[in-house]
């Protein structure tokens, strides 16, 4: 688990949220597999995306995106979805003012399911999606957007585009940096001594011969 | 919210229980169109977990104070020329007796509490911290994380105790052998030790003594309240075999990786009062200081003896179907053995036949050691993760979730007599080939032939274990009917590592086939193991009353158990309508899985069951979409090479370091033993189902 050289290791849990054809898919295939699909499609089979990132010389990332199973929209995650994340992204479309409306009903519901173990809620990052159709994009002015940030809980925001490859691996950087700095950080070497000690327990117990 | 449900499905599923999730997750999977709806706003149904406060939620929605009946749409819009109805149930009847007891003051101290609060949150509070000193000369990194009993890890004078020592973690089958040879010559001297450490920690308990007391003066209803989003108090209460057909499944089907397990480390058992570990495992039973040299031999030959039974038939010639109790009494086995194999290790009743206790006992012998040094496995944040994540597999694969949401009718076609279409709790008709249910929704006119037995459950918030130990123990114990007439009692405690209770408590679980409510058939044995906690006789109270744990909150409830109705006890139901029963009494999930398979077996004959689910990190997204993958996802070979590349560069095998996706690898890896075979199956399932989309 440990990286050569005594450097340290993170696995984090986002999530990816937000109403249906946000572009929530669009944006985790942007910034982990470079790519962009005009053709919408409901997302199917894909549980999480993985993202290494080479934070600093002695720090690697790595970041597992959990898209919402395009199917659970109505907003019934299980825990299965909820439990352990450190960071998540709630994303709009800037072109179609409902999706921005349900962003607090989303928050609500976050915070209401997982929390960091230190209780502290998990730190939020909004993104405003789909900027390069600036033409049919709601008016809005940073300073409001600030300011809605700063009154619902979200650590910032950012206007992205998937298809422009806009902003997304800022954002991205600018969560991992408040993850970083939130006081719990889970390593992959010590948040799970218990675990991990089981695990070698159950490895042995294995490894030897059956009772009797 | 729920206005745009999909009008045309294959299925519709009504109920989140297990079985039905299982159901789910296996017919998305293979592609069909899955609805699955429950009319609660939780997951699970009865087989949910909750937090404090949402137990007291479902508390007050069974006592029908606030009413979960969804409104209802005029039908007779939606039915066509042909069709009959059949109504629903909304209201659930499932449970009953509903008893609630609070021993700990309600009074709000709220300086005290958020002091507590403030110790645990930073982990370090001052009894931690004397903890650590007096246990620093153990080797228990768990300590680290888990500082669990600090309260009562000092009052320990249990012989047993000895034995956990070189083990103070999970699990004591880890004891090598070589200790185990070392502790199995001087028997005699090994009591001897035990009374030693018994007066030798007779300073120590009255100095912790004095600390329980502090630390109880702390013990409010607003504390436990303040903690409640660290409870998952299962409604079903439940252990996996290691070597069960959950177990199995959640690893063939890849659902294991939506959560993690935790070995369950003590089987105990309650004879004459006094709560003993029961030595299963090899290492445990010659470490064991209950058994004399002559019993450790005895209980060894009779366990290999079982382990191979079937090739010794005529060893328990006529037998076979009388009583394993009586079979017992004729094996030259001391009362103390027969009663740790009848009731701990075979947990058979009194009456069950010598065929069904040998069955018993091999099933529990070969669950040994796979993972841990008892048969059993516990989730990680409880029972209600189960369903859940198969619940998820479900979306993943494109079921469609909605909660609070129900179905009020089915559409029966005149002709065909089957179930066409439902008409959901806001009115929308939905097209179905198929329509699974869970027993407790079908209204009284088609159950009422049905004679329903019940189950007993209890649940105890207490301050201890019964059965102290230096280390955090999840614990089953099987107390044999303490009255005439009462079923013997399932008890399963857990501790706060197993994310289901708060520091400073334990969370247990009572369970039987009920005889009367389950307050009555739990009484006796609540009473014989714990004693309520009472603020105002803290003071006064002996030591023997010491020793007990303390009930700070209990509940007790009886659950409807429909698991041996036969289908076809259900009257007047289309034949294309599967009814899922509730939970059962029995230990493992070997009922819930059996009859999921059974019914999907029915649905769709031909199709595997929960085949794997690829690995996220084997999906390829493809460049242009036009590619249609049968589970929706196509590929580019070149992309697909250069990320599983530095997939394999970069990070472990399958996403290790995760804390979810170990579960699987920790499941995987024994099954297959090397890390690098892991990712292989998948990057084949993997292949398959691309290069088919490229054809």
């Amino acid at each position: 688990m440990a990286g050569p050289g005594g450097n340290k290791e993170y696995l984090f849990k986002v999530l990816v949220i937000g109403e249906l054809g946000v572009g929530k898919t669009s944006i985790i295939k942007r910034y982990v597999h470079q790519l962009f699909s005009q053709n919408y499609r409901a997302t199917i089979g894909v549980d999480f995306a993985l993202k290494v990132i080479n934070w600093d010389p002695t720090t690697l990332i790595r970041l597992q995106l959990w898209d919402i199973a395009g199917q659970e929209r109505f907003g019934n995650m299980t825990r299965v979805y909820y439990k352990e994340a450190v960071g998540v992204f709630i994303v709009f479309d800037l072109t179609r003012s409902s999706t921005f409306d349900a962003i607090l009903k989303w928050k609500n519901d976050l915070d209401s399911k997982v929390k960091l173990p230190n209780g502290n809620p998990v730190p939020a990052v909004l993104l405003a999606n789909k900027c390069d159709q600036k033409q049919e994009a709601m008016a809005h002015n940073h300073s409001e957007m600030d300011q809605y940030c700063k009154e619902n809980g979200f650590v910032g925001w950012f206007e992205t585009s998937a298809k422009e490859d806009e902003n997304i691996e800022e954002a991205a950087r600018f969560l991992v940096g408040n993850i970083l700095a939130s006081d719990h950080l889970p390593t992959t070497e010590d948040t799970d001594i218990d675990k991990l000690k089981l695990e070698e327990e159950t490895m042995r117990a294995e490894s030897k011969s059956q009772c009797c | 919210m729920a206005t745009d449900l999909p009008a045309e499905q294959e299925l519709v599923i009504l109920g989140t229980g297990l079985q039905e999730a299982i159901i789910a997750a296996a017919c998305s999977r293979i592609g069909q169109r899955v609805l699955h709806v429950d009319k609660r706003m939780y997951y699970g149904g009865n087989w949910a977990s909750f937090s404090f406060s949402g137990l007291l939620s479902w508390i007050e929605e069974c006592n029908g104070q606030t009413s979960s009946s969804l409104e209802t749409v005029n039908l007779q819009c939606k039915i066509l020329e042909g069709e009959d109805t059949i109504l629903l149930d909304q209201v659930d009847q499932s449970i009953e007796n509903l008893e609630v007891f609070c021993y700990v003051s309600a009074e709000e101290d709220a300086e005290e509490a958020a002091d507590v609060q403030m110790k645990q949150a930073n982990g370090t509070s001052s009894a931690e911290s004397e903890n650590k000193v007096l246990n620093q000369s153990e080797e228990s990194p768990s300590y680290k994380t888990a500082p669990s009993d600090d309260v009562e890890s000092p009052t320990q004078c249990s012989d047993v105790q000895l034995s956990t020592k070189d083990a103070p973690s999970a699990s004591s089958s880890t004891t090598s052998e070589m200790d185990v040879d070392k502790k199995e010559i001087p028997i005699t001297a090994a009591s001897d030790d035990g009374n030693e450490a018994n007066n030798a920690e007779k300073p120590n308990i009255t100095f912790a003594t004095q600390k329980v007391k502090e630390e109880m003066k702390k013990m409010t209803y607003s504390q436990i309240m303040k903690n409640g989003r660290k409870f998952n108090i299962d409604l079903t209460s439940k252990f996996l075999y290691s070597r069960g057909p959950l177990v199995d499944l959640l690893i063939k089907s890849n659902v294991s990786r939506y959560t993690e397990f935790k070995n369950v480390t003590r089987i105990l058992t309650c004879q004459g009062g006094k709560v003993e570990q029961v030595p299963c495992s090899r290492a445990d039973v010659f470490a064991s200081k209950q058994l004399t040299v002559v019993e450790k031999r005895m209980l060894m030959k009779f366990l290999t003896f079982s382990l191979e039974y079937e090739q010794h038939t005529d060893e328990f010639q006529g037998f076979q179907d009388k009583a394993f109790s009586e079979y017992l009494k004729t094996k030259k086995l001391t009362e103390n053995l027969q009663y740790f194999i009848l009731h701990s290790i075979a947990m058979v009743s009194d009456t069950a036949s010598t065929t069904e206790g040998f069955k018993a006992t091999q099933h529990f012998l070969q669950c040994l050691g796979r993972y841990g040094n008892t048969p059993f496995l516990f989730p990680l944040y409880g029972v209600g993760e189960i369903p859940q994540c198969f619940c998820r597999m479900s979306a993943v694969f494109g079921g469609t979730y909605c909660l609070r949401h129900s179905v009020q009718c089915l559409v029966v076609d005149r002709e065909t007599g089957r179930c066409k279409a439902v008409i959901d709790s806001i009115g929308n008709r939905i097209t179905c080939e198929h329509f699974i249910v869970e027993d407790s929704y079908l209204p009284q006119k088609h159950t009422k032939n049905i004679q329903y037995r019940q189950i007993s459950r209890g649940v105890l918030i207490t301050n201890g274990s019964v059965f102290k130990s230096d280390s955090e123990q999840i614990s089953i114990l099987t107390v044999p009917a303490m009255e005439q007439g009462r079923p013997s009692v399932r008890i399963i405690e857990l501790c706060p590592s197993s994310m289901t209770c708060p520091q400073g408590t334990y969370l247990v679980h009572l369970t039987c086939p009920s005889s009367g409510t389950a307050k009555e058939d739990f009484e006796a044995v609540v009473t014989a193991l714990f004693v309520n906690y009472n603020e105002t006789e803290e003071m006064t109270c002996s030591d023997e009353e010491d020793e007990k744990p303390k009930v700070l909150w209990a509940l007790y409830f009886n659950v409807r158990d429909s698991s041996a109705i036969d289908r076809s006890a259900y009257e007047g139901l289309p034949s294309n309508v599967y009814i899922c029963s509730g939970p059962d009494p029995a230990l493992g999930f070997e009922h819930s899985v059996k009859q999921a398979e059974a019914i999907f077996k029915q649905l769709f004959p031909e199709e595997e069951f929960c085949p794997p689910a690829p690995n996220p990190e084997e999906i390829i997204y493809d460049s242009d979409g036009t590619q249609q993958g049968d589970a929706g996802f196509g590929s580019s070979t070149k992309t697909e090479e250069s990320v599983k590349e530095s997939i394999n560069e970069n990070a472990e095998p399958i996403g290790g370091g995760d804390k979810v996706i170990e579960t699987t690898q920790s499941l995987d890896m024994n099954e297959m033993n090397q890390e690098s075979e892991m990712t292989n199956p998948d990057a084949q399932t993997l292949k398959c189902s691309t290069s088919e989309t490229n054809t």
